[in-house]
């Protein structure tokens, strides 16, 4: 499973739409829109900065809410990735019933799996994706393999987004192949993942790569956005 | 006050990335074994006693109270060693560090008064030290900065958002995120996710203690304690030993220039629920979900957030919160240093404040204020101002 992740809204709303559009046309499996967060505790100097300009901009998250609505008929599988704040804040029980149907799930850089029953209990329907990590523990897996997703999210990286991965290290194999051993879902590794070679990496160490920093760094140019995302695309499929 | 799975009432939880949640469940494991230690504990008494220079004095301020007509009682945590509150809880995350074999801590300051007392600690224990600080509060907190460095501290200047206390804690949980196996975060106030703002309570608690034993020894309690709340840790730490009693209980935050919006931060006057650096509290946010600029004269309060335990305390009724304008700091910070001779923190001069404004309503009580600390590192905020003219 190939992914992106952009962000919502940047650097303007017609501009997300349209790139948008191009993850879908290059073939990606699944697109991960970013809402933005003024205090993105996960995120490196490259998507937080991105956060903060759409937010100066004025433009809601309602907005970008809307905006992902109406590429519903896009055919590509839909995430949203934010902080619990966006969610807890807009309302959860009205989160739910103005996404439900329209994107696949929802991934929270700031929720540990332990606290997703927090978010179901006040009426979250949209599974919540857990993440896996070179931390994680044996006693850990449990959260894992019984989470309604579809996927695991593996952080590839101790650390904030715009990092590198070692996508060979022996620590980030072991902690594959432990969740192999419990789980047939997908393993999807984010964090730290930059080149053509990390995106190939990524599909032999597990079953899918999202890029972020590097996407979002280029968002505003739909050129440079377009070459980076078919590069990563061949070289994923060699 | 025990936390519920980490929630008190509604408040509090661990909305963290997941990567913390293992470093995370191993202090909670080093706190509960902590607790369990008598050698801990004496350990820690004695690093308190004749390192810190507990325990402080409750002081009558006599010529305060007789030009206000209130008995004002002053909890002198000011005079300290570093200079706060702040080194009771330094003292006891440093022996959690040491317990837990790490190696390195990092620490977000706001006024500086938590940095400088991490800094300490990681002197006193052998161990390396990052703190994070906005160049905002370095600049306008420079001794501060100073004394960090001088301890051997490294010292981050935080360039984002406001470049203040948030942001300082933004960037700390960020190196935390990174650097998990070999350090401790070793966090300043009662805000955080579970079990942070439990420790740093558990660690500031002796500040009420000896103030109720202080009371005890008089033969009455006081009418009110009255504590300046940023994140909250100098008030709960206060307050915690009066919940059982019919003490009146009063919080105040910062109610900086006004209060309109990023004027001031008054969480608790003009927050909604939200979910913030890794606990769900009372939160100054905007209708779009952001977290809202603040301000305070002081640096040490400008926080948008608040210690869940004390968006509790508020739903339950059992302490009340106000705030009092910098104006009004400023000339508590007067008041005192021309009556007393005592030249309070400007955080904690919010706390006198509160009394010297609503005189009338304290008139012949007895009023116990926690003087968290004192106001030499204030030199160059104060200074733009014309005390005379307060």
């Amino acid at each position: 499973m190939r992914g992106i992740y952009i962000l919502g809204g940047y650097p303007d709303r017609e501009s997300f739409k349209k790139r948008f559009l191009a993850v879908a046309e290059t073939g990606y499996d699944f697109i991960e829109v970013g809402l933005p967060f003024n205090d993105p505790v996960a995120d490196g100097p490259v998507i937080a900065g991105a956060h903060n300009r759409v937010i100066n901009n004025g433009t809601t998250i309602q907005s970008i809410i809307n905006d992902i609505i109406d590429l519903k008929n896009i055919s590509i599988k839909k995430y949203i990735m934010t902080y619990s704040n966006i969610i807890y804040s807009y309302g959860i029980d009205a989160f739910s019933k103005k996404l439900d149907g329209y994107i696949d799930g929802l991934i929270i850089a700031d929720l540990p799996n332990r606290m997703i029953g927090f978010f179901y209990g006040r009426g979250l329907k949209i599974p919540i994706v857990p993440f896996a990590t070179l931390e994680t523990r044996n006693s850990d897996l449990d959260s894992i393999i019984h989470s309604k997703s579809d996927f695991i999210y593996f952080v590839g990286i101790r650390g904030i987004t715009g990092s590198k991965a070692d996508l060979t290290s022996k620590e980030l194999l072991e902690k594959i192949k432990m969740l192999r051993a419990v789980t047939d879902k997908k393993i999807i590794i984010g964090f730290g993942i930059k080149s053509p070679e990390d995106a190939a990496a990524a599909l032999i160490a597990g079953d899918g790569f999202v890029v972020g920093t590097e996407s979002v760094s280029r968002q505003e140019d739909p050129v440079k956005f377009e070459r980076y995302i078919k590069s990563l695309m061949v070289a994923s499929k060699n | 006050m025990h936390p519920n799975n980490g929630f008190y009432g509604e408040f509090g939880g661990q909305f963290t990335p997941e990567t913390l949640i293992p470093a995370l469940d191993e202090l909670e494991g080093a706190f509960n074994e902590f607790k369990k230690s008598r050698d801990n504990e004496s350990e820690l008494a004695r690093y308190l006693k004749y390192f810190a220079g507990r325990p402080t004095p409750v002081y009558k301020a006599e010529n305060l109270s007789k030009k206000y007509g209130v008995t004002i009682y002053l909890k002198r945590e000011d005079l300290l060693h570093t200079g706060a509150h702040k080194i009771n809880n330094a003292l006891g995350q440093a022996m959690l560090t040491r317990f837990m074999g790490k190696k390195r801590i990092i620490a977000e300051t706001g006024a500086g008064q938590h940095g400088v007392a991490t800094a300490t600690v990681a002197a006193l224990f052998g161990l390396d030290c990052a703190i994070y600080m906005g160049s905002v509060d370095a600049e306008r907190q420079m001794p501060n900065v100073k004394k960090m460095k001088l301890l051997g501290a490294g010292v981050n200047l935080v360039d984002t958002g406001l470049k203040t206390l948030k942001d300082a804690v933004s960037a700390s949980l960020k190196d935390w995120v990174a650097n998990v196996t070999d350090t401790h975060y070793l966090i300043g106030s009662a805000v955080g996710p579970h079990p942070f703002p439990e420790i740093v309570s558990y660690f500031q608690s002796v500040i009420g203690t000896e103030s109720r034993e202080h009371f005890q020894s008089l033969g009455f309690m006081p009418d009110y304690v009255i504590a300046c709340v940023g994140g909250g840790s100098n008030a709960i730490g206060i307050f915690q030993a009066f919940l059982d009693t019919g003490t009146r209980l009063i919080g105040i935050e910062a109610g900086g220039r006004s209060l309109d919006p990023g004027e001031n931060s008054a969480t608790l006057a003009r927050g909604k629920k939200g979910i913030f650096q890794g606990t769900l509290t009372y939160l100054l946010q905007n209708d779009n979900f952001q977290i809202e600029d603040v301000h305070s004269v002081s640096a040490g309060l400008d926080y948008p957030g608040v210690g869940p335990q004390h968006s509790w305390l508020r739903d339950t009724g059992r302490v009340e919160y106000s705030h009092v304008f910098d104006k009004s700091a400023l000339h508590a910070f007067r008041e005192l240093t021309r009556l007393e001779g005592i030249i309070p923190a400007l955080e904690s001069s919010h706390a006198l404040a509160y009394v010297l404004d609503n005189s009338s309503l304290f008139h012949g009580k007895n009023v116990l204020v926690n003087l968290s600390g004192r106001g030499d590192k204030d030199f160059g905020i104060v200074e733009k101002y014309n005390l005379e003219e307060l």
